[in-house]
């Protein structure tokens, strides 16, 4: 020990220590200044790199969609609402397990198989990073908190509020005001950019009826927010906001009650109903049925409904009636009427002795009179032009159109509407066929005959005609030809909406104005006639239906009925083992009518052409349907008061024949 | 250097200043040590109600782990360091005893199994008290022999060093670890170690570390290093952390964007914001100047340490002020060079800024001998 001590040169080792310590301070200052060149480096050389990079962690564009434009009806009921709903999205960059996420999400809310497809869809749409993708519409308060509760493993789950179409009158509607649903990836794709930019922060478009025809109307235009997220995505501050400007509410001149009758006067029949005010042209109902309920595609259909929807090949619920054609039938005969009076080729004196067929020149074959089918035999006898119309004499017009030819029919029936669409709105109806030789030639490859002109003077053979066709071809007959062309849109943002028509349809101009006065009449005692004791068929064909069965009826109403035959049925149907397939073979059954008619103080005030699928009668099917609409539309909605004033010389005319 | 002490002590004769500073030398604290330490303490809680998000029970509760930690560096502070010099050999002894027993009975917590939870007393970690007991041990062995050392000494201070730091390294805490080996290194090293053993040491680890990639280190250890060569390797993934708080300490700038300001760490941008990272939140919030005035206050507090152990009177206390000193700067430097991106990421706090418990303890209780070896009469024990 001692040893040790001596060997110990303590002034030696304090000396070694304090140049120790000595290093040991340049290096602590040298590390010091290493680190603060570091922190320099980062804070001052490189701080506008950073700083840039923490806003750009911090600060989010995103694009605040425009509430879309509510849709009225004429007297300004809702048809399509706007409903706050929250639902369920998923930031997929925030997700690191996606399939495990969905899963998880199964076992906790039940997303279902389904849902899980349509979510997929979505995200291969185009999008800004980091934005949600639905992944349930309408979460259920329940869900909402099973959610909130597991928030902690459901990083890049949100439930964000939302506002999404709502269709009140549901089926009502689904045709004419139809729907909105999902933009889809090829609407995405026929986008302008502009577009594209104003779409990016909705999920919902236009996809049919209303809806899709005004859509730049009610869409609006995107607003855009700059905000601060959090690191899980949460926004803790709006920073800067352009508001969105919402899209334009509009009102149509659709009526929900006439809406409602229609459906309700249709029964379970499939048909299509189309009601139109002459004075404006404004559609006062469209109605196909079956209908579906369009909300169910606001949110995403399943697959199962949609399949149901689809495959129902005899209902065909999707399939709207209102602007797809039929034989328009014996509907066409007032037009063809007035046709004949303008050509010449007939006039107030002019009648046939109807042996109850017709043949043409050196043809042993005879057109048979349909509406006489289950008749005793024999014609009308003395028939003419009015007779012809109000008890739908087939031969009387066989010979009348055998006359005329198909140039001048064609030429003539184009004024009317026929084989084009009028409508100023309803881009997406059918035109039908106005049938010529050139027509024929170019769809048919085959020359005219002269048995297709007789099979068209009774409005068969090639001619179709939709519901929309008749109803437009109605209210011109009820205007004196007076063209107005149908439309929906009444008002936009409560201001009324009368566009520039760039090429306007010309009024139907005749060489006597009488003769709209003759046919209208003529129309009138379709439903007025009565039955007489003395002449041989002699009364209105609807007389039974309409008038007889309404005898304290307090206007007078035009029509004419029509039967179309069924031309096929397609073989997924005949195969179907649940229906009665002899029920589809029967004729559809169409009435066009107008009223108040041959009223000196109120003019016709409403236009309406139903069709009854599978009706059979005209008459007796769709008249009475007709008649509904026109007694809710006159005397419930527009309450006129028809106690009559003075009576005019034609108005006596028919009460005379009445007595 | 006896006329010194004779003067200190008889400092009734002296003037009030010396008055003063007798009455802080009779409860053995050193005021200018105190004061660097409050002042860190203080701007410490400033941070970290802020990188808390104002949660004001968490700045209470490190507020009260420092109010015990200056209750037991004052204990520490009335005990001559001799005392503890002449435990050391039992005091380690014992912690080697502890470190055996969590290896067998040990609680594990944030991936190390190096807490010990008997019967009657908190949960502690053994490895924590090794910090200190390792530079006691260190400044015993070698005060008391020639210095500079021979290569005897060395080997058997090695072995010292090398038994608890494997130990450790055993139950998973290689940061504590290395802390604990680099606090008995500095003995050796302030000890007057030839250069020679020094850069061989340093080539000799330099030319190991690849084995050690190789064959020895873990996963994770593994990402760390590559993060840190590369810390868009994985951005969102391991390499998030570095990436985020370079971003919130680069976009602090000169001035910093205001107290309770900074986008990164109030939007939790920045994981760990209150622990390990808590310097990126000061760099954001207090910029370019808030990281100077920290890194002066430390160099206060490290000049004060380096001080004492220039006028320490005896070997042992200079070593042990000496090491305690550099061990205080280690942390330090480690964890903002980290933070900054100079370094890997090892999981080492700020000292006295990041939220912590034990580890704060175990500092306060350096501080406290540093007091007691300025403030002690020279030992009759030499």
């Amino acid at each position: 020990m001692t040893g040790k001590w001596q060997l110990k040169d303590h002034e030696a080792e304090r000396q070694l220590f304090n140049r120790r310590l000595v290093v040991a301070s340049v290096f602590v200052m040298t590390l010091f200044a290493a680190l603060i060149f570091k922190i320099f480096n980062l804070q001052v050389v490189q701080y506008d790199y950073f700083s840039a990079r923490s806003d750009g962690n911090r600060l989010h564009s995103q694009y605040v969609p425009p509430a879309r434009g509510l849709i009225f009806d004429r007297e300004g009921q809702l048809l399509a609402d706007n409903q706050p709903i929250f639902n369920l999205s998923l930031i997929r960059e925030q997700v690191d397990d996606l399939d495990a996420m969905l899963n998880y999400l199964s076992g906790l809310i039940g997303i279902t198989a389904d849902e899980i497809e349509q979510f997929k869809t979505r995200s291969r749409r185009n999008r800004v990073p980091f934005s949600s993708v639905p992944l349930r519409y309408v979460l259920s308060e329940a869900d909402r908190s099973q959610i909130a509760v597991k928030s902690h493993r459901l990083s890049g789950i949100v439930i964000e509020p939302q506002f999404v179409r709502q269709y009140p009158l549901a089926n009502l509607t689904a045709h004419s005001v139809g729907y909105v649903s999902e933009i889809n990836r090829e609407e995405l794709d026929n986008m302008s950019e502009t577009d594209r930019e104003n779409y990016g922060g909705t999920n919902h478009i236009g996809k049919s009826g209303i809806e899709r025809t005004y859509e730049e109307v009610l869409h609006g235009k995107v607003g855009y927010e700059i905000v601060e997220k959090n690191n899980r995505g949460k926004v803790m501050r709006v920073l800067d906001r352009t508001d969105p400007i919402a899209g334009k509410n509009i009102g149509l001149y659709l009526d929900a009650r006439l809406q409602q009758a229609a459906e309700k006067a249709l029964g379970d029949s499939r048909g299509a109903v189309v009601a139109i005010d002459p004075a404006t042209g404004g559609i006062l109902a469209m109605l196909s049925k079956p209908g579906f309920d369009p909300n169910l595609f606001v949110t995403g259909i399943s697959s199962k409904d949609y399949r149901g929807l689809v495959q129902d090949k005899i209902n065909t619920p999707l399939f709207d009636r209102t602007t797809n054609p039929y034989p328009p039938g014996s509907t066409v005969k007032p037009f063809l009427g007035l046709a004949g009076l303008e050509l010449e080729l007939v006039d107030y004196n002019f009648a046939i002795e109807d042996p109850g067929y017709f043949r043409l020149p050196g043809v042993s074959y005879r057109w048979g009179d349909y509406t006489l089918r289950t008749a005793i035999g024999g014609g009308h006898g003395h028939t003419d032009l009015q007779k012809a119309i109000f008890q739908s004499c087939d031969t009387f017009f066989y010979d009348l159109g055998n006359r005329m030819g198909i140039d001048a029919m064609h030429e003539f029936m184009a004024l009317f509407g026929f084989g084009a669409n009028f409508a100023l709105d309803v881009g997406y109806a059918r035109t039908g066929v106005l049938p010529s030789r050139d027509w024929k030639m170019a769809t048919r490859g085959e020359p005219w005959y002269p048995g297709d002109t007789v099979n068209s003077s009774i409005g068969q053979g090639y001619m179709w005609a939709t519901p929309l066709q008749l109803a437009t071809a109605a209210s011109i007959m009820a205007n004196k030809g007076r063209v107005v062309q149908p439309r929906l849109l009444r008002e936009i943002d409560g201001q009324p909406y009368n566009p520039v028509i760039e090429n306007p349809i010309p009024d139907v101009v005749v060489k006597d104005p009488d003769f709209w006065r003759y046919i209208q009449e003529a129309m009138t005692m379709v439903v007025h006639r009565p039955f007489s004791t003395t002449a041989f068929r002699d009364y209105g064909t609807a007389y039974e239906a309409i008038a007889m069965a309404d005898r304290g009826m307090p206007y007078k109403m035009a029509g004419k009925s029509g039967s179309a035959q069924v031309v096929g049925i397609s073989q997924a149907v005949l195969k179907s083992d649940d229906i009665v397939v002899s029920d589809l073979n029967k004729d559809h059954g169409l009435f066009i009518s107008f009223a108040p008619a041959m009223n000196s103080d109120i003019p016709p005030r409403i236009a309406v052409a139903v069709v009854v699928e599978n009706g059979e009668h005209g008459s007796s099917v769709a008249g009475p349907i007709a008649k509904e609409i026109i007694d809710t539309y006159l005397l419930e909605i527009l309450k006129l008061d028809f106690t009559p004033k003075t009576l005019s010389p034609s108005e006596s005319l028919i009460s005379q024949s009445n007595d | 250097m006896i006329n010194q002490d004779f003067i200190r002590q008889s400092s009734g004769l002296d003037s009030g200043k010396a008055n003063s500073r007798s009455l802080w030398r009779f409860i053995h604290t050193d005021p200018p040590l105190l004061a660097g330490i409050m002042l860190l303490c203080g701007f410490g809680l400033l941070v970290l109600y802020s990188a808390s998000n104002r949660d004001l029970a968490v700045v209470q509760r490190q507020a009260l782990t420092m109010v015990v930690g200056l209750v037991v560096m004052f204990v520490i502070a009335q005990f001559n360091v001799h005392f503890f010099r002449s435990w050391a050999p039992t005091l380690y002894a014992a912690c080697l005893g502890l470190l055996g027993v969590v290896l067998l009975i040990g609680v594990e917590a944030n991936g190390a199994r190096s807490w010990l939870d008997l019967p009657g007393l908190p949960s502690f970690q053994p490895s924590e008290l090794m910090k200190f007991v390792v530079p006691l041990l260190m400044a015993w062995y070698l005060a008391s022999r020639p210095l500079p050392p021979s290569f005897k000494h060395i080997f058997f201070s090695a072995i010292m060093i090398l038994v608890p730091a494997a130990l450790i390294i055993i139950q998973n805490d290689t940061g504590t670890a290395i802390m604990v080996a680099m606090s008995g290194i500095f003995v050796v090293l302030l000890a007057g170690i030839s250069w020679r053993y020094v850069i061989g040491g340093f080539f000799a680890l330099l030319l190991a570390s690849p084995a050690w990639y190789l064959f020895l280190a873990q996963e994770h250890q593994k990402n760390r290093i590559l993060t840190f060569f590369n810390p868009y390797r994985d951005p969102t993934g391991a390499g998030y952390n570095i990436i985020q708080s370079q971003i919130a300490i680069g976009s602090g700038g000169l001035y910093g964007k205001g107290y309770e300001q900074g986008a990164q760490s109030q939007l939790d941008f920045i994981p760990e914001s209150n622990t390990d990272f808590i310097l990126a939140v000061l760099g954001e919030e207090f910029g370019l100047l808030g990281v100077l005035f920290l890194i002066g206050l430390y160099l206060f507090v490290l000049a004060r340490g380096g001080y004492i152990a220039f006028t320490a009177k005896d070997m042992f206390s200079r070593l042990l002020a000496g090491s305690i000193t550099l061990t205080f700067f280690f942390y330090v430097f480690v964890n903002m060079a980290m933070v900054s991106g100079l370094l890997p990421v090892i999981g080492l706090p700020l000292p006295l800024i990041s939220r912590g418990g034990t580890s704060i303890v175990t500092l306060f209780i350096g501080f406290g001998l540093l007091m007691s070896i300025h403030t002690h009469a020279r030992s009759s024990v030499i």
